[in-house]
């Protein structure tokens, strides 16, 4: 059976690129409040 | 007034306000038999691959219709100014959810009729010892379909893009309900026993169950604004 | 901080689960090196599904009780269950091309989760379209509610419709021939995947709380 190591690496990459992407989207909009609103958005 | 009684009001309600206008009735009339020419079109006039599509094709006439006639059911009370009356009625509301209910069964079953008696004779379908088997899935599919349908047609009576979002919501959580419908049907369009398609049954059943106690239960929360 | 300890946990979590699906798990026999996607598919599609019960519990909480926090939890729990539910979609058909050499097939796994998924984006988009804040809510909570109580239906129609006229697909994702160089890896990405759901989770209610403040400020 091939490897077919280009699927593990797309597998592999999309997962940690989508979620990385989202992660940084929501640190993002964080910081964007945090700026409008000092000292208001820590729980 | 008893809840019974609130909810048959309100069905009645509605059988009167289309038995005098019947614009809703006889545009879904219309669109039936229109379904029927746009199906013969798109699938072509090759018999066999006709009939093996015949039950899922039936139950997109179903559907269609019924997305047509169930997203309307809030209609009138939105577009005469009525929805204050509905938010102020008395007691449970979910009388109203239940006489909407039935108001939409009883007009399903006028298209469901219609739509299987046109596929009947325009393709030729041989129903025979079938009937009764298939009056009951029908049955079971269109309460499933109209259980939610009408719940989710409260929900978007307000929200813009309603005609668009309805279908949306409604058509994923009907997967199972098709899926058993369809299924159920094609075998006892090919002579399976009722017993054969027990388990779609009980599954078109417990759907019914559910999505029915989901909208008594949370009609409430749908109408309080 | 919580939400700090649970970013750090995950991250940790995430790295020693990929160390371990390509250094502590073998390369299986029949499928090749391909199997190792079966590290992070079925992580992906089970916190798919337990975003989605998140989604349905907060939404019978906030329908019960109408507390805010209710409700961004169950916003929160659709929006991040939508990126695995998505991201279990993609690995599983990039699994699948190589194995059974299509990119979708109507299996009764992968449909359950496509509907799951048109579920989650249904909620996002009633989310989106009705404007007032509490019928948002109120609306999302009934709609997170029936999907939530329809996914067993979907469950078994779908699996009945796929196996009862046919032999089951020759190669199950996810089963595992129980040897415990495959289980390990997998359990640790299950385990690891779940904290990251947890932390994103936090980090969005906060953020929607964050935002409530801010348009009521």
């Amino acid at each position: 059976m091939p490897d077919n190591w280009g699927f593990v690496a797309a597998a592999y990459v999309i997962t940690a690129v989508v979620l990385g992407v989202y992660w940084a989207r929501l640190v993002r909009r964080e910081k964007a409040l945090a700026h409008r609103k000092p000292g208001r958005t820590r729980s | 007034m008893s809840f019974a009684r609130r909810a048959f009001v309100v069905a009645w309600k509605d059988v009167l306000v289309e038995r005098r206008s019947k614009e809703t009735l006889n545009a879904l009339a219309f669109f039936a038999l229109l379904l029927l020419f746009v199906f013969q079109f798109a699938l072509g006039p090759d018999r066999e691959r006709l009939t093996g599509v015949l039950p899922g094709v039936l139950w997109l006439g179903f559907i269609l219709s019924g997305l047509l006639a169930l997203g309307r059911t809030f209609l009138v009370e939105r577009d005469h100014d009525c929805w204050e009356g509905l938010l102020l009625a008395p007691g449970d509301k979910s009388a109203i959810y239940v006489g909407k209910l039935m108001g939409n069964l009883a007009l399903m079953a006028l298209v469901d009729t219609l739509v299987l008696g046109l596929f009947v004779v325009f393709f030729d379908i041989d129903v025979g010892h079938a009937f009764p088997g298939l009056v009951l899935v029908v049955a079971l599919g269109t309460v499933g379909l109209a259980a939610v349908g009408t719940l989710f047609a409260a929900m978007t009576a307000h929200v813009r893009a309603r005609e668009v979002l309805f279908p949306v919501l409604l058509l994923p959580v009907q997967v199972p309900v098709l899926l058993a419908a369809v299924k159920a049907t094609e075998a006892l369009l090919l002579g399976e026993p009722l017993a054969g398609v027990a388990h779609w049954i009980q599954l078109l059943a417990a759907a019914d169950v559910i999505y029915v106690a989901v909208g008594v239960l949370t009609f409430d929360a749908i109408l309080e604004g | 901080m919580a939400v700090r300890a649970l970013g750090i946990l995950s991250a940790v979590g995430l790295l020693v689960g990929l160390v371990m699906a390509f250094g502590v798990a073998p390369r299986e026999t029949t499928q090749g090196n391909v199997q190792r996607i079966m590290y992070v598919h079925p992580p992906l599609a089970w916190v798919s599904y337990l975003a989605f019960v998140v989604v349905a519990v907060a939404s019978v909480a906030y329908l019960v009780r109408r507390r805010p926090a209710a409700d961004r939890v169950a916003h929160a729990s659709a929006e991040v269950g939508v990126v695995f539910t998505g991201l279990a979609i993609a690995t599983g058909s990039i699994w699948g091309k190589p194995t059974w050499g299509t990119w979708w097939t109507w299996d009764a796994r992968l449909t359950s989760v496509a509907i799951l998924f048109v579920m989650y984006l249904g909620y996002l988009l009633l989310r989106g379209t009705v404007e007032d804040r509490e019928r948002a809510a109120r609306y999302c909570a009934v709609l997170g509610i029936v999907a939530a109580l329809d996914m067993p239906l979907v469950h078994f129609s779908v699996y009945w419709w796929r196996t009862l006229h046919q032999p089951p697909s020759l190669m199950k994702p996810g089963g595992f021939t129980g040897s415990s160089a495959i289980l390990w890896p997998l359990l640790v990405n299950v385990g690891a995947f779940t904290v990251l759901y947890a932390y994103l989770l936090a980090k969005r209610v906060r953020l929607l709380r964050a935002e409530a403040e801010e348009a009521f400020a």
